[in-house]
């Protein structure tokens, strides 16, 4: 008998975690500093999600002893020295990249881990197309475009997306998890949608019309696309 | 003021280098003075287009190293003495441009007096279509009525307002829409893209359309730029191009189809 549903759902979600730096290799240096951080802040230590880099070698699995008994989930590693390691005790190995660094080290990079949606910021407005291969994100925001998103666009925000031009382009609201955030399109022609992490593509979203003005909704955890009228 | 234009697609063999060639010339029929350098490094085809590839003694990359000067390696258009061409290195690859080295040249053009400068940019996005647009005050964005075509030039749109010196700076761009190859035929038989959909989806304004035509190869071959063909449709939509760019008002012709009548069917007309 054919199943059905399926096994697995797949939903694509963004993930705050903090960078943490190795400056000193030194494991005595390490643990002085995590006793230090764990008396200041032991809140925002308890349950952190925590992506390690170093460019030094190090011994990867005596320090995961020490970062978790400060109650610091790690995650993952940078590649690089401990990209071996990582592999060898489960941790991901996630690429560098090529931003120039701006984070500082370890004191300023443990801001507070808030899964809680935070203070909305300022609707970020965009009054230029936004091309293939173009990505636009509005963090704690509304994103307001008024011209087209063409194909192989991406517009994202954390709160609702409105594209007054053509929306061609994939676009995703909700994306730290807000669930009551909607896609508005005045001409809707997407090639993917989703609202907190819940996503439909082109194909599966046959029944908009395309080209018309339209609105995507969640609705008990299934997308609802709305002619608007 | 000297302006610098880029011409540039993503995409390869879309004419873009044809274009260079009959926009360079055009310009310089207007009395203008005109260097048009080819970025195609490895590849050299610009001299070949505008057949002067057996008076290239040093090439761009000679320039950019040192090993000759520009007014050496500039080469005089046989037709118009205000039309200049640099040539690119068959022999070296793309890793021997930088942007330092390019912005030298161009700033010795800038010195020179030249009115523009076009820049032929080779196909792709990587180092060495960047190299070609960093610099454009303006841009000539050549696509094809198709698909594929028209999502690379709305790529290298992106990029040309946002990896650009002017973009930088928070200037725009400025963009101009060629649409060459243009088949009225098959549009109408809804196999091309119409002049209304590349607009629609591109959204920038429309320079030119350069209608399908045989003359465009036989003119490259014979190393004669198009638009020199003033019996061609192709030469003639590239002359109304130029003069358009120059800000005269000049209606878009080519993009209808009309059917043969009975008659000229029969008589061939």
């Amino acid at each position: 008998m054919a199943r059905t549903t399926a096994a697995l759902e797949l939903k694509g979600r963004m993930l705050s975690a903090t960078r943490i730096r190795i400056v000193d290799a030194d494991p005595a240096a390490i643990d002085a500093h995590l006793q230090e951080l764990r008396r200041q802040m032991p809140q925002a230590l308890k349950g952190m999600v925590a992506v390690l880099e170093s460019e030094a070698a190090i011994d990867l699995s005596s320090l995961l002893v020490s970062l978790r008994a400060a109650g610091i989930q790690p995650v993952g590693v940078v590649d690089g020295p401990l990209a071996a390691a990582a592999a060898s005790n489960g941790l991901a190995i996630l690429p560098k990249d090529n931003r120039v660094r701006a984070e500082q080290p370890l004191p300023a990079a443990a801001a507070p881990v808030a899964p809680a949606p935070a203070a909305r910021r300022p609707t970020r407005v965009i009054t230029e197309p936004v091309r293939s291969g173009q990505q636009i994100y509005a963090e704690d925001a509304d994103l307001v475009v008024l011209s087209a998103v063409s194909p192989g666009a991406e517009v994202i925000a954390d709160g609702c997306v409105h594209v007054y031009g053509p929306l061609r382009g994939r676009a995703l609201a909700g994306a730290r998890g807000d669930e009551a955030a909607r896609i508005f399109a005045r001409r809707f022609e997407a090639e993917l949608v989703a609202i907190s992490g819940v996503y439909a593509v082109a194909d599966q979203l046959k029944s908009a019309k395309s080209g018309e003005a339209t609105q995507i909704l969640l609705h008990q955890g299934k997308l609802v696309i709305e002619p608007l009228n | 003021m000297t302006k610098i234009i880029v011409t540039t697609s993503g995409k390869g063999g879309v004419g873009k280098t044809t274009t260079s060639a009959s926009f360079s010339t055009g310009l310089a029929a207007r009395g203008k003075k005109v260097a048009v350098i080819d970025f195609d490094v490895g590849l050299r085809n610009l001299d070949l287009i505008m057949g002067c590839e057996r008076r290239v003694v040093f090439d761009f990359v000679n320039v950019l190293q040192g090993e000759a000067n520009l007014r050496q390696a500039l080469i005089r258009d046989k037709t118009y003495e205000n039309l200049h061409i640099l040539a690119a290195s068959q022999t070296r690859d793309k890793d021997a441009l930088t942007l330092e080295g390019v912005e030298k040249v161009l700033n010795d053009l800038v010195a020179e007096g030249f009115d523009y400068i076009i820049c032929d940019s080779p196909a792709g996005i990587e180092k060495g279509a960047h190299h070609a647009m960093y610099f454009a005050d303006e841009a000539l964005i050549v696509t094809n009525p198709e698909v594929s075509s028209v999502r690379d030039s709305d790529r290298v749109l992106g990029l040309l307002q946002a990896k650009t010196r002017n973009a930088e700076k928070g200037i725009k761009v400025k963009e101009h829409l060629v649409l060459t190859r243009y088949n009225p035929e098959r549009v109408e038989k809804g196999e091309m893209l119409s002049v209304k959909d590349v607009q629609d989806i591109l959204a920038i304004p429309l320079l030119g359309i350069i209608p399908e035509s045989p003359s465009v190869l036989t003119s490259s071959n014979s190393g004669v730029p198009v638009i020199a063909d003033a019996m061609s449709e192709a030469g003639q939509a590239y002359t109304d191009l130029v003069a358009r760019f120059l800000g005269e008002d000049k209606p878009h012709r080519f993009m209808t189809y009309e059917k043969k009548g009975f008659f000229s069917k029969l008589f061939g007309g």
